[in-house]
């Protein structure tokens, strides 16, 4: 009981700034004061707010691209990810924690300096504004949380359940896919859920790496709304904006939950 | 690990893809950082050598000490409460019934853009803001320093504890039964059973949770560039900005690189010093 | 294992479809030019001037618009040592711009602007702001003046007109602190320069255009004297805690402060906000600190819109630039923002920008370059630091004029 408690009263506190977003999005733009901005509004104008944001913006190209890219690469780095860390902890690689370094090593590089030089490789590799190009940064910057994730899951699991189905002449490979990979699944969708939320969320690679309509993902289509001075947008419509386009997300967490509930641990896969 | 390999020379063909990939795309640009902070450059004219001057400048100037100062802050406050924070609520929830309900308030902030944080947050933080009314105190939150890198860790904490808790649920899901059921037969229960049983058998996904915060933390941008740009008077910044500001602001890409490399080598010996420890012993 | 054959095929299909991107331009003759800007909330803006191109010359354009100046300024430099070229671009004037010039990819406007000059399109007092060693360059994307924003109702409620002397300023943020209103916005975030360059313009606008050239130091007794004067404006209590996050735009719409000094382009936050000008807010221009001065200084902003000669088409690009000059696009562009225009020939809507905008064509004022623009960036980078810092903690200035002076005396010593 106590547990609940604790809980709900924490839970309860970080529903507070959600309140002021959705209050303070739902609110007829030009009624917005900073001094009220928790008293809640009579009327609801939400779909309006947002309406006004894009207004005039062709995003439907664009939310095309975004969905590719944050579906796509998660996918392929998570894939990536789970197989170097089944290599190196079930197949025990020769140097595995040296192979696992280099690719954790991906992590370290502060971004905001790979930029130039990812754009003016990308350019001189015909990879600039193109789709394919986006899904590859962004699988490479996922590929190292996969492999650190997965490694160290693999890690706990134990070893006769990989001996028992080599006994029965399953290849590796197919321990990997059919025994290793589905076991796994609450990690690789919590790698996935954190990977699809940093590229449906990224600013810096899609504004450098890209530049037409179509390619371009739609954050970077919004977010000048939201911090731009000279754009002068009203606080209702910049976080109207802001809370539409986090409703992918959301819809992801909400459809996952049910992986994360207790039940679905290790034993009963077995 | 003392084993022998299962595949041999053919178990390359398994890391291939992702170590590639990491290479070429995050390795490789980086050695250009690398080469420019031992030039002098401004983004236009060809890079001019200049050797280590880049790196003795960083002993000479105060505004590093205090980035440094705060990203430290931003180190222990992140173990503390996105991690420390996130692992209570993984704990509380994870074997309770409907106990993935209890967790969707903590995810729901974690879907916002960083743009979006910072409208959502500004009215709570301004000199006369929501918080000063809750608080009853009358300061501006954003602008003493350290008060203000402690204030944003606060939203920092808001958004990420979710993500932590999630991948801690996961730790907590992927225990065996056995054992826990067996210190239960034992009498064990509570805080006891959690200490001596379940911490330790969780502890593969623990080291991902710190490893990845201790990389993410090192690395403090976004939040610090929306919220104050590091200011004011720079009270704010940490490495990432400083590096940032230097580069790009300032147009002083050799200076800057150099904060780069040190932040680069600072984070990827801290890692290797935690996974060294960490994954070898798993 | 049929299912996981048709999730491989599925990532597979993805995939190739990720291929169909649009790789860079072949073709050389163009009918849509790309313009790159840092003033990604323009988008739409930019949206409805290419459909209004396309229409008249038969050039259609595209905006690919960033946030972040600083970042979009490193991809521009980036991409003249790249094949991906700009068609057209938005910049910045002052050192920024002969920076790029003397890259020799910048297109030389010269004959654009004489022509535009003879017709009546632009204004001879732009000039100067174009100019690198004799030839112009780029053409003006926006102009802005800066002056005061104030709530109207405010104003009226305690009696107040607009200020015609710097002493009457005071005399108003006096007014309104004694009945509980604070009198001023400012920021310590990226607007920190602000009142500096107006204390500086207003003052000894001849000192404010050494400072920017290096010829004279911030540790001067004329700067000094300025901080003071700042410092007292802000220990008198008349402005608003510079750690505000709130939007300047609400701050004056909700009263907050009475007064916020902003270029023309804030009109903008005004029309967003449905506020009426002349009913809820007008606009004044701030009188200067010291009455001898022969004209009221006046802070002025220009962002130039640039074409490369390397650019995929460059004949396109200059006839572009050279219609976005005409009143026909003007017009369009003035209105569709609720902002001034670079074309005296375009009538501005609201009263009192229209008035400003006319005055300033005619020569009333010294026009002074922002403090943004003309301050070299390495300076610029530790002057918004500098001002951030004083603004929460006004006692520094000294300390806040040195560090900014040591990073001049850096950057001057290797420039020039």
């Amino acid at each position: 009981m106590i547990r609940r408690i604790v809980l709900v009263a924490l839970g309860l506190v970080w529903l507070g700034p959600t309140y002021l977003l959705l209050v303070n999005a739902s609110r007829p733009a030009d009624t917005y004061d900073p001094a009220s901005a928790w008293a809640p509004s009579g009327d609801f104008a939400l779909l309006e707010n947002f309406a006004r944001a894009v207004e005039g913006a062709n995003l439907a190209g664009s939310l095309a691209s975004t969905a590719l890219y944050s579906v796509v690469s998660p996918l392929l780095g998570v894939l990536a990810g789970a197989l170097a860390g089944y290599v190196i902890v079930v197949l025990r690689l020769r140097h595995g924690f040296w192979w696992f370094l280099l690719i954790f090593g991906g992590t370290v590089f502060p971004s905001q300096m790979l930029l130039v030089p990812l754009f003016v490789g990308y350019s001189e590799a015909g990879l600039y504004d193109t789709r394919l190009g986006l899904i590859l940064i962004y699988t490479a910057i996922n590929a190292p949380l996969g492999a650190f994730v997965l490694r160290n899951f693999y890690a706990g699991v134990a070893f006769s359940i990989f001996e028992a189905a080599r006994m029965d002449g399953a290849s590796t490979w197919r321990v990997f896919w059919r025994i290793y990979l589905p076991m796994s699944l609450p990690a690789l969708t919590a790698v996935f859920i954190l990977e699809f939320t940093f590229i449906w969320n990224d600013l810096v690679f899609g504004l450098t790496l890209t530049q037409s309509e179509d390619v371009r993902p739609v954050m970077t289509a919004l977010a000048g709304l939201m911090t731009d001075v000279y754009a002068g947008t009203p606080v209702p419509v910049g976080l109207a904006a802001g809370l539409v386009v986090s409703l992918p997300t959301v819809v992801l967490f909400l459809a996952t939950q049910r992986l994360f509930a207790r039940g679905l641990s290790l034993g009963s896969v077995q | 690990m003392s084993r022998p390999p299962i595949l041999g020379r053919f178990g390359h063909g398994y890391v291939a893809p992702a170590a590639v990939l990491v290479a070429v795309l995050l390795y490789a640009p980086f050695v250009w950082t690398a080469y420019l902070s031992l030039t002098r450059y401004d983004g236009l004219e060809s890079p001019v050598w200049v050797g280590l001057a880049n790196f003795v400048k960083l002993f000479d100037d105060d505004a590093l000490l205090t980035s440094t100062r705060n990203t430290l802050i931003w180190v222990a406050g992140t173990m503390a409460l996105p991690v420390g924070l996130g692992l209570l609520v993984a704990v509380l929830s994870y074997d309770l019934k409907g106990g993935a309900w209890y967790r969707v308030p903590f995810m729901l902030p974690y879907a916002l853009s960083g743009a979006g944080l910072a409208m959502v947050w500004s009215p709570v933080l301004s000199h006369d803001g929501i918080a000063n009314l809750l608080l009853g105190v009358d300061t501006a939150f954003l602008q003493e320093a350290p008060a203000n890198t402690l204030a944003m860790l606060a939203v920092w904490t808001w958004q990420q504890l979710g993500v932590n808790t999630l991948l801690f649920v996961v730790g907590l899901q992927s225990i065996p039964r056995e054992p826990i059921e067996a210190a239960r037969l034992d009498g064990a229960s509570g805080w006891r059973l959690f200490r001596h049983v379940t911490w330790p058998l969780m502890r593969p996904l623990t080291a991902v949770v710190v490893g990845l915060a201790l990389v993410s933390s090192l690395k403090t941008f976004d939040i610090v560039w929306v919220l104050t740009q590091g200011g004011p008077g720079r009270n704010s910044e940490t490495l990432a900005v400083t590096m940032y500001k230097e580069t790009f602001v300032a147009s002083d890409y050799g200076y800057g690189s150099a904060v780069a490399v040190l932040l680069t080598v600072v984070t990827g010996l801290a890692s290797y010093l935690y996974l060294r420890r960490q994954v070898t012993a798993t | 294992m049929y299912r996981s054959r048709v999730a491989t095929l599925g990532v597979a299909a993805l995939v190739l479809a990720a291929c169909g991107g649009n790789g860079a331009e072949v073709s050389q003759k163009k009918t849509e030019l790309t313009l790159y800007n840092d003033k990604g909330a323009w988008t739409k803006y930019f949206d409805e001037m290419g459909a209004l191109s396309k229409q008249r010359i038969g050039l259609g354009m595209k905006p690919t618009g960033y946030t972040d100046s600083a970042q979009y300024q490193a991809f521009i430099k980036a991409s003249f040592r790249t094949n991906v070229k700009p068609d057209l671009f938005t910049w910045q004037t002052g050192g920024m711009l002969e920076e790029i010039v003397k890259q020799k990819q910048v297109a030389d406007t010269t004959a654009v602007w004489q022509e535009a000059i003879k017709a009546g399109d632009l204004s001879q007092d732009l000039v100067p702001y174009y100019t690198v060693g004799g030839r112009q360059y780029c053409v003006p994307m926006n102009v802005a003046y800066w002056g005061m924003f104030y709530n109207k109702k405010i104003f009226d409620e305690h009696g107040l007109k607009p200020p015609q002397t710097w002493d009457d300023l005071v005399a108003t943020a006096e007014t309104l602190k004694r009945a509980g209103v604070k009198a001023f916005y400012h920021t310590s975030v990226l607007f920190s320069f602000v009142w500096f360059e107006q204390l500086m313009a207003g003052t000894d606008p001849d000192l404010y255009d050494r400072l920017s050239t290096g010829k004279a130091k911030y540790t001067d007794p004329g700067v000094v004297q300025v901080m003071e004067r700042w410092k007292q404006l802000i220990d008198a209590g008349y402005f608003i805690n510079p750690g505000d996050k709130t939007d300047p735009g609400d701050v004056l719409k909700t009263g907050k402060a009475a007064m916020v000094t902003f270029g023309t382009w804030f009109n903008t936050s005004m029309t967003t906000r449905s506020m009426k000008a002349g009913a809820d807010y007008d606009f004044f221009v701030i009188p200067n600190v010291n009455p001898a001065l022969p004209k009221t200084s006046m802070i002025f902003e220009s962002g130039p819109l640039c074409s490369l000669t390397k650019a995929a088409d460059p004949e396109a690009g200059m006839k572009y630039l050279k219609w976005w000059t005409t009143s026909e696009a003007q017009d369009k562009w003035a209105t569709s923002r609720g902002d001034v225009s670079a074309n005296p020939k375009v009538t501005i809507d609201d009263k009192a920008l229209g008035t400003v905008t006319k005055d300033a064509g005619g020569g009333k004022y010294r026009l002074v370059n922002r403090y943004f623009e003309a301050t070299p960036p390495p300076v610029l980078s530790a002057a918004l630091d500098g001002f951030g810092k004083f603004v929460t903690e006004p006692g520094t200035y000294m300390e806040v004029l040195e560090s900014i002076q040591k990073a001049a005396d850096e950057y001057w010593s290797t420039h020039q």
